[in-house]
């Protein structure tokens, strides 16, 4: 076998650790009888969150946030690894259990999500990194009979006089020294490894099927669990017979829990053959009379007859649509989808002894933990939360019913249990990006300049739901009642008082106008409902670009020339669609392809694509999509690029074909055949450009989605003649 | 009783012979690189070598495999020791979360055993069985493509008899 030995990196590992060294972490708590996380050893200094230096050089970090494919282990590697002096990869990386320090700057809470991990870590990782560093010096200052200022860093290893020693020579010495809390930062002329490319740190074991994702964990006498749910959200067992399964090979326990009846098994193969067994009956809720065509039609009426509650109001809009030459009105489309990342759901919990275990991959491990606790009645602090690799998440692995379910078949078996979702369960049971019916009415002048910009959105809203599912798990000891309280207030505050502003957001605020309204009327079917990539910008993206197309042809402009114009109060947005404009000045498509445009503002970051489109019969292809980028500095390039290719994939998945229908009540669709995703052989080559405008980092997991569809939508405009106003694109 | 040939090792299972082997493989033998992605044969999450072909082993029951070589990533190449496709992954940074990743490998490793030099539309052809959620199909293609043409001596013997 021709192989390749790539042995001197290190791959993400996600075992506990052993042996001893220097442990730092410059809390946010400052406080340094704080309780180690639970994969940490306590040998020596101030045991806390971040990093581990061994006396045999391992430097091991603990990643804060989760990874899930976003490359944050790699960011954030890189970004502690930078003051550090230590190569990412030359770094072993654990995930960080559940810890105080271990909080999302940005949140307040442990959490990943809405793109803000580097921006929130940015400086606070780096100045761990500094800080540690610091007191390695000192540490071999002293050691080495030397002054501070003879000394360099350089690839974990302190340099004198051109003669090397590696950090883990000075560990003993450092252990006893108090460390600074401001060390200087590099200044970004001096940056060796943030914004230099080098391999994801997890792709050795990404590639050899090494990596541990929840699904992989396996535990001494772990049985499986398969649960039958009802095909209707909310519906509670009515009545079920349960001798079907129970006599079947391998069949230790058939159980009723909150969501079903839950089957269990020696192997997996086992509890779903006979969960298939199981017939059983659920009570009815108002859900079940709903159907796509309901759903259409409630938000139509009330689009046209209610005024809905106010989001945003600037200016006098009437006078601005008086004051237009030409006022274009159109209505936009979004359906429910769901997420379908790779790995179902799944956790593995083992309750013994008065205490727990939960292994699930989340992206809030501390809400695992939580709700382990509720469940099962064992204090948070006797519940150890483990984390592991995402296998994609999307938003979706913020809603952790199946950690319930884990821990209530736990409990009633009293067998350590490993929970699985199949992927119909996926799909028909799942949380969902809201369906929504936008209209936009603006007024623009004949000289191109917008007068008013009156949007409105109607349909279901993301907080209330995602409160209900994160109140029980972060805070295990709030009693049911009060959670129903607070859940049905918000409902309540946002069907009627404010607008959830994740339900407009991206709808109303890149171009310049000085009178904007947004209105909101929430519809709700009692679909549970979540984040789902880049949120509500996943729908308003094609509402705001495909009315300023609208505008700019109705002016006679060009449309990129349109939103060049139309941008001067947001500077950078601005600059990406003239970096765009002039790509796509050189860009000559081939006989029968066409370009299309789009930009958006999302999580921070400013991006515009161009897609190239050709129109056969009814088919949408897409040949070709550059996207301009502005994240500030780009912490690896590569991974950035990688974060936009994907997002392009995941939202022309959405463009071309991504809808759920409801028939009364259930969804129809289940399976990657009904739910198809974007394949090889459909998806794009992409070009990313990234402007480096040397600010501080912004997102990228989300941002590179919103402008994919608007712009496929514009390019088959320009095919066809036919604007795409609903979602998924079809044409007539 | 089914035996069958697992990575080189002469292997027995008593499972239900209607078990499909993503299971067996995962459950019995414990090696978690194949993932469940559908059960249905729709995503390449669980593809392994029967007998040097890529197969889709959510929808392949192990009475099937009785007597059969059966190769997982495992059997590809390790962490220390990458197959040249798995170095190409590494070296373009192709995973994303990585799930899909050992299915894709081994749809790629089939395609090059029988067909070394395939030309991009040979690939997407081969490929369009896996899907990928994170969307790194670029990458996917462009590590194909960089491997394609150096020699591959992996499980050369059974490749061929098959
Ligand atoms: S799990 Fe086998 S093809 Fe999807
Ligand atoms: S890397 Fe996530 S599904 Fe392919």
């Amino acid at each position: 076998m021709k192989a390749i030995n790539m042995s001197r990196r290190k791959f993400l590992k996600t075992s506990s650790v052993v042996g001893g060294g220097l442990v730092v972490g410059f809390a946010m708590t400052g406080c340094s009888t704080v309780k180690l996380p639970i994969e940490m050893s306590d040998y020596g200094f101030v045991p806390n969150a971040f990093l581990q230096i061994t006396p045999d050089n391992t430097v091991r970090f603990y990643c804060p946030r989760d990874e899930m494919g976003q490359g944050v282990t790699t960011g954030l590697g890189t970004l502690i690894g930078e003051e550090l002096d230590v190569h990412p990869q030359d770094m072993e990386i654990s995930f960080a259990g559940v810890h105080r320090d271990y909080k999302n700057p940005d949140f307040g809470v442990q959490g990943t999500g809405g793109s803000s991990s580097l921006k929130a870590h940015y400086l606070p990782l780096r100045q761990v990194g500094a800080n540690t560093r610091a007191l390695l010096v000192e540490a071999a200052a002293r050691d080495l009979g030397v002054s501070v200022g003879d000394i360099a860093t350089e690839s974990g290893h302190v340099v004198v006089a051109g003669k090397r020693f590696p950090y883990g020579q000075f560990v003993g010495t450092a252990a006893l020294l108090t460390a600074p809390e401001q060390a200087p930062l590099k200044l970004n002329a001096d940056f060796r490894y943030i914004g230099t490319e080098f391999s994801r740190v997890d792709a050795i074991a990404k590639s050899t099927g090494t990596a541990e994702f929840g699904i992989d964990i396996d535990i001494p006498g772990m049985h499986h669990a398969v649960v039958i749910r009802s095909p209707i959200a909310g519906a509670k067992l009515s009545s079920v017979d349960k001798s079907g399964a129970q006599n079947m090979p391998g069949v230790t326990d058939v159980i009723e829990i909150s969501s079903g009846v839950a089957v269990v098994a020696e192997k997996y193969w086992q509890a779903k053959t006979a969960a298939e067994k199981l017939d059983p009956t659920w009570d009815d809720v108002a859900l079940a009379k709903v159907d796509t065509s309901t759903v259409r039609q409630d938000y139509a009426e009330a689009m046209k007859n209610e005024e809905g509650v106010s989001d945003t109001d600037e200016g006098n809009v009437v006078a601005g649509l008086e004051s237009a030459d030409h006022v274009i009105e159109s209505e936009y489309w979004a359906p429910y989808l769901a997420h379908a990342p790779m790995e179902t759901m799944n956790a593995i919990v083992r309750i013994e002894n008065g205490e727990a275990d939960v292994w699930s991959g989340t992206q809030g491990i501390v809400a695992a933990q939580g709700l382990v606790a509720r469940f099962s009645g064992i204090p948070v602090e006797k519940v150890r939360a483990h984390s592991t690799y995402l296998g994609g998440a999307f938003g979706r692995r913020g809603t952790l019913t199946h950690v319930i379910e884990a821990t209530e078949v736990a409990v009633a078996s009293n067998k350590p249990i490993h929970l699985l979702w199949s992927r119909e369960d996926d799909i028909r049971n799942g949380v969902y990006r809201p369906a929504s019916l936008m209209k936009i009415k603006a007024g623009v002048k004949n000289d191109g300049s917008i007068t008013a910009w009156q949007a409105k959105r109607v349909g279901g809203n993301i907080t209330p739901k995602t409160l209900e599912n994160m109140m029980p798990a972060l805070f295990p000891g709030l009693g049911d009642g009060t959670i129903d309280f607070m859940v049905g207030l918000s409902r309540d505050v946002f069907a009627s008082w404010v607008v959830d502003h994740s339900s407009v957001e991206g709808l109303y605020e890149d171009y310049d106008t000085a009178n904007k309204t947004v209105d909101h009327v929430t519809v709700d079917h009692n679909l549970p409902l979540t984040f789902w990539r880049s949120v509500g910008h996943s729908y308003t993206s094609l509402a705001k670009e495909g009315m300023v197309d609208e505008l700019a042809e109705k002016v006679g402009m060009d449309p990129v020339q349109f939103r060049v114009n139309n941008t001067q109060n947001n500077p950078r947005l601005n600059n990406v669609i003239k970096v765009g404009q002039q790509q796509m000045k050189k860009m000559q498509p081939a006989e029968g392809r066409y370009l299309g445009f789009a930009s958006h503002h999302s999580f921070s970051t400013d991006v515009a694509e161009i897609a190239e489109v050709s129109v056969e019969g009814n088919e949408i292809r897409v040949h070709k999509v550059t996207c301009i980028v502005d994240c500030g500095i780009a912490v690896n390039p590569d991974v950035v690029r990688g974060q936009m290719e994907g997002a392009v994939m995941f939202g022309l998945t959405a463009a071309l074909y991504g809808d759920l229908d409801l028939e009364q009540g259930a969804i129809k669709q289940s399976n990657f055949h009904d739910y198809p995703i974007l394949r090889m052989g459909e998806a794009p080559e992409v070009d990313v450009i990234i402007i480096d405008s040397g600010t501080e980092p912004t997102g990228v997991g989300e941002p590179g989605l919103p402008p994919i569809a608007p712009a496929v939508a514009s390019a088959v405009y320009k095919a066809t003649g036919q604007r795409l106003r609903s979602l998924p694109f079809k044409l007539a | 009783m089914i035996e069958f040939t697992l990575n080189g090792k002469a292997v027995r299972t008593d499972d239900d012979p209607g078990t499909p082997l993503l299971w067996v493989v995962r459950d019995t033998f414990k090696l978690k690189g194949s993932k469940f992605g559908c059960g249905a044969g729709l995503c390449g999450a669980c593809t392994m070598h029967i007998d040097g072909k890529a197969s889709r082993t959510c929808m392949t029951p192990i009475s099937a495999v009785s007597g059969r070589n059966v190769t997982t990533i495992e059997g590809l190449g390790t962490p220390d020791e990458l197959h040249p496709l798995q170095a190409a992954w590494v070296e373009l940074s192709v995973p994303q979360c990585g799930y899909c990743q050992s299915g894709q490998i081994m749809s790629a490793a089939s395609l090059l055993n029988k067909n070394p030099t395939p030309s991009s539309a040979d690939v997407d052809a081969a490929m369009s069985g896996n899907i990928c959620r994170c969307g790194c199909y670029v990458r996917i293609k462009e590590a194909v493509l960089t491997v394609a043409g150096q020699s591959l001596a992996y499980n050369a013997d059974e490749e061929i008899k098959a």
